[in-house]
């Protein structure tokens, strides 16, 4: 192969220096950055803006989100609950591994802030967010209603 | 003819006492000068175990003699010998013992269940295993005494696996085959049972032995791997890589407090050997049982061993895991004329040639 | 700009095709059609039926049973042949989606593995979102395998596509299947991706990719490309001899199921056949 070496490698630092290089498995943790799915307004403008929720906290046992868990961001100086659906990490057999983290905001309810999520979101989420429903409790199922697509 | 036709008859019975003397009656009474209540055990190999680096010497044989020794063992060893089956077969209880089995770890396979889910297993084969001798509790005199007092006493059944060539044994250990009939094994193994589980010499145990559904504990002689460290021994977490460590990234640390405890602890988790040990894997389910090739699928993958390398399997003592049906007591005889399955599933597993998985619409 | 170049590629590709249909109908070299396939032919065609060659984990029982069950599968579902770099659709059972049933459409990017444990991933780009399946080969709740496009890419494994402009891994769900004419070889396709600038998820300028155009790459970083390089790996005879399974052994195994994959062959031909049968091509 061919390499053609760059005189101007300031510009690659530059780069390599905003970007977030989180570890090898791309677990979702605390300070992890994430990418707002659904047409929420405020996640919206945030990821116009070029800067995009940061997890701030995991709502399970072991402060590694997967997939279907709840997460608290930091989204344009406000606190938001959001749910993950799709994640860069390796997954199981006939589980969708994404490109990106994705994430639904929703209210305390369970209620989606947005009407509609422009990405495909893996089949497994039904169950897994019937399991996570409890009767009385926050309802996560309701962001199932407004996906576009399954994988 | 026959091979005991050649060697003298007197000389054959002369050789079988001494040698019965040395490995079995041989433990003579146990000195105590001291008052101790349990003498040390003495650990030492049976007298008739051949070691290892034994040089075979050339017997100068010529390609004739060779040829007639070997028509020899074939008239002697090819018809199996004949085994008068226990009449008073009793009925199996869960208080009793059954015989475990010689086995080979052959790999590791995936399996799905009906349900879609994919479970790992071990694939055991168990060779082609003979019973060699019965000694009755009363008999079964073992070289290393058990200084407990054994309420109910067992039997010992010795267990042979893995025919081989008898001109490459010596004849000592030939001679432990003699009663049976059974042409001389390369592998020994005892194996304690209730005296109604005592079998005849010269049967053979196969595979079905055990049954599909039911669970073994399978013991094995785990890898060998060396001195080895904390960290790969116990498992510690080490120190860190940098923060102004010096020399010690994989080492233990603290082993012990001070003052009134000021000294290392029995059990205190150390570097040493690791592995090369007989350990147990309990509680394994047997999921499928092939009775052509005699290999059990049993759950897991922490059987322990090497691939290729020997296990043996027993009924399982978990008290939560005994069988409610009853099992093939003392063994499996076969099914008279009918003829086995070949492949023994466990319900909820998916046989390959069944059709591919639909759920249903609720 | 870029779909214009893909547009190029696919043509430079049609064309590769079209002449290698004819070379192979000129040299009269053995073909696809043909049932009783030669070893080489079974080598690369049912890959997985080799097994792991670490000595310490081989057992010739066990690979025997593993093989029985591949078969007994295979009598099953049809899993035709296919490479790294070939469409697949995937039809798969799962009692997570509503129809019970679950089709993925994408570009095989990896295959790894061997006997009931191969396994492929699939990689598509859906509504502008890069989304990746692995499926198990021998997967019991797999309803369907359908090679959409059959054909390889310059190299073994494809995951540069991860890092790779979007419009080199998207493709359409409901693509028809590409008929390739009776007899010809399969395809290479030659098409050169374009990497998106770094960061990137590995260090492709170590991994001597063919597939891969041209990219711009600091002068440290290809010192240190070329200070973990090893070229001469290639010439280490016995490194090589313990990667694979000798010829001999390749033989006897595939002596040992040739028969029962001629069967399955067989079959999935007059199942074709009666496809054609149905659904006959237009002309003109």
């Amino acid at each position: 192969m061919l390499y053609i070496s760059r005189p101007f490698t300031s510009i690659i630092t530059y780069l390599n220096r905003n970007i977030h290089t989180s570890k090898i498995q791309c677990e979702i943790q605390k300070q992890t950055r994430l990418r707002v799915v659904d047409n929420s307004e405020i996640g919206k403008r945030a990821m116009a803006e070029g800067r995009p929720p940061k997890c701030i906290h995991v709502y399970n046992k072991t402060g590694v989100g997967r997939l279907g868990d709840k997460v608290l961001v930091a989204i344009k100086g406000e606190k938001k609950k959001g749910v993950l659906v799709g994640l860069k990490q390796n997954q199981k057999v006939k589980v969708p591994k994404f490109d990106s983290n994705n994430l639904v905001l929703i209210d305390d309810n369970g209620t989606p802030l947005g009407t509609r999520i422009h990405v495909p979101i893996p089949t497994v989420l039904r169950t897994i967010l019937k399991e996570k429903t409890i009767a009385k409790g926050t309802d996560y199922t309701k962001l199932l209603g407004i996906a576009s697509k399954f994988v | 003819m026959a091979l005991s036709q050649i060697i003298k008859q007197p000389t054959m019975k002369l050789l079988e006492e001494k040698f019965l003397a040395l490995s079995i009656q041989s433990c003579s009474a146990i000195q105590s000068r001291n008052k101790q209540v349990a003498p040390q055990p003495r650990l030492r190999n049976p007298t008739w175990l051949t070691k290892k680096n034994r040089v075979i010497h050339d017997d100068f044989l010529t390609a004739d003699n060779a040829q007639f020794v070997q028509e020899v063992i074939k008239d002697r060893y090819d018809v199996p010998p004949k085994v008068e089956l226990p009449k008073n077969t009793v009925e199996w209880t869960p208080k009793l013992k059954r015989t475990g089995v010689i086995a080979r770890k052959i790999g590791e396979l995936p399996l799905w269940l009906k349900t879609g889910k994919k479970i790992s297993t071990t694939l055991l084969q168990v060779l082609d295993n003979h019973v060699i001798k019965y000694f009755t509790p009363e008999e079964y005199d073992p070289p290393r005494k058990r200084p407990t007092r054994i309420k109910n006493k067992a039997g010992c059944l010795l267990l042979g696996a893995e025919a081989t060539d008898p001109t490459y044994l010596t004849k000592e250990y030939c001679m432990l085959f003699k009663n049976s009939g059974v042409i001389p094994k390369k592998h020994l193994a005892r194996f304690f049972i209730s005296p109604d589980a005592a079998l005849p010499p010269g049967t053979p145990i196969t595979a079905q032995h055990f049954s599909v559904g039911n669970y073994v504990d399978v013991r094995g002689l785990t890898k060998y791997r060396g001195f080895q460290g904390v960290m790969k021994r116990h498992g510690f977490k080490g120190m860190p890589a940098s923060h102004g460590v010096t020399k010690t990234h994989r080492r233990g640390g603290n082993i012990g407090g001070g003052g009134e405890k000021g000294r290392v602890w029995p059990g205190t988790k150390m570097p040493g050997h690791m592995g090369n040990r007989y350990r147990f894997a309990k509680g394994l389910k047997i999921w499928r049982i092939n009775t052509k090739l005699n290999v059990l699928w049993v759950s897991g993958i922490a059987v322990p061993g090497a691939t290729n390398s020997l296990v043996y399997i027993y009924d399982t003592n978990l008290p939560r895991r005994k069988p409610s049906n009853p099992l093939a007591f003392p063994t499996y005889f076969g099914l008279g004329d009918a003829v086995a399955e070949e492949d023994i599933y466990e319900e909820s597993l998916h046989r390959f040639s069944d059709p591919t998985i639909v759920f249903q619409k609720e | 700009m870029l779909v214009s170049t893909i547009r190029h590629f696919k043509a430079v590709n049609y064309h590769a095709r079209i002449l290698r249909t004819f070379s192979s109908q000129i040299k009269g070299q053995s073909s696809r059609s043909d049932t009783s396939k030669s070893l080489s032919e079974l080598r690369n065609v049912y890959v997985e039926f080799l097994p792991d060659p670490t000595v310490e984990f081989r057992n010739p029982i066990r690979e025997k049973l593993e093989r029985l069950d591949m078969l007994a599968r295979r009598g099953q579902i049809d899993i035709p042949e296919f490479y790294v770099g070939s469409i697949l659709a995937v039809t798969a059972s799962d009692p997570h989606s509503l129809g019970k049933t679950n089709r993925f459409v994408g570009i095989c990017i990896k295959r790894e593995g061997c006997g009931l444990r191969a396994k492929f991933i699939l990689r598509n780009v859906i509504d502008h979102q890069g989304v990746e399946v692995l499926y198990e080969m021998y997967d019991p709740a797999l309803q369907k395998v359908e090679v959409l496009r059959l054909e390889k890419r310059l190299d073994d494994k494809l995951l540069y596509l991860r890092d790779a402009l979007p419009e080199y891994s998207t493709f359409d769900p409901d693509m028809e299947i590409e008929v390739l004419p009776e007899g010809s070889r399969v395809p290479v396709n030659p098409l050169k991706v374009i990497l998106k600038p770094k960061p990137w998820l590995e260090r492709w300028e170590r991994q001597n990719l063919r597939g891969v155009q041209e990219f711009e790459i600091s002068e440290r970083d290809k010192r240190r490309a070329d200070k973990v390089a090893t070229p001469w790996l290639k010439y280490d005879l016995m490194k090589n001899y313990m990667n694979t399974i000798p010829e001999e052994e390749q033989n006897e195994i595939f002596s040992e199921i040739h028969e029962q994959l001629q069967q399955l062959e067989l079959t999935r031909k007059k199942l074709k056949r009666k496809r054609s049968f149905v659904k006959p091509f237009k002309l003109g």
